[in-house]
């Protein structure tokens, strides 16, 4: 599994990363996590709000940060 | 794209259809981004159930939906997502007739500019 983390690098954006690691280390799947910070590759995504998380290549949500318990949901 | 977290968000959507009033949709969309009231973003995606942009405009504070004709296209489009925080525009009930002529009056795309953003500075 492949979890993206679109964001142009402010701090709710690194508080996502870190929520989605923490989200990794809840439910022990074999995920990688990267981040998205080129704006173009953003909005090819048609992200229009970030933070945004992606999961195997689907959106999953724009515009918030998600607490683990709320991406863990996505993992599992 | 809107700032990095910032909220406030008013996406705006034109059905871009194959008309003189399809395209005034258009050009009233383009202007409304252009003026900074809203970021127009591709209703056409949302039909082909790209998720960024299902996300986007669930999670968007506002979407403004500008149908060029009675036809609804773009408002059956946000009703087959269940998306309903929007404000809907319909050109031809605006005192546009339809046709396939393309001829566009400047003054038209002002005056619906300009009743969107009256109506719509509610966020």
């Amino acid at each position: 599994m492949i979890i993206k983390i679109l964001g142009t690098g402010c701090p709710k954006c690194k508080q996502l990363e870190e929520n989605a690691k923490k989200a990794v280390e809840l439910s022990g799947v074999n995920a990688t996590i990267e981040k998205v910070t080129d704006l173009n590759k953003i909005m090819d995504y048609g992200v229009m709000m970030t933070p945004a998380i992606v999961i195997d290549e689907v959106v999953k949500s724009a515009g918030k940060i998600l607490n683990p318990e709320e991406i863990k949901k996505f993992l599992i | 794209m809107s700032d990095c977290c910032k909220g406030g968000t008013k996406l705006v959507y034109a059905c871009s259809g194959g008309s003189n009033v399809g395209q005034i949709a258009n050009e009233v969309a383009k202007n409304l981004t252009t003026e900074g009231f809203a970021k127009m973003t591709c209703g056409i995606a949302l039909g082909a159930n790209l998720s960024g942009f299902i996300v986007s405009a669930e999670n968007a504070d506002k979407n403004i939906v500008i149908d060029g004709c009675t036809v609804g296209c773009l408002k059956k489009v946000f009703e087959n997502h269940k998306i309903s925080n929007y404000d809907y525009y319909v050109i031809t009930e605006m005192g546009i007739e339809k046709n396939k002529n393309f001829v566009i009056d400047l003054e038209d795309i002002y005056r619906i500019k300009e009743l969107i953003k009256t109506q719509g500075n509610k966020i």
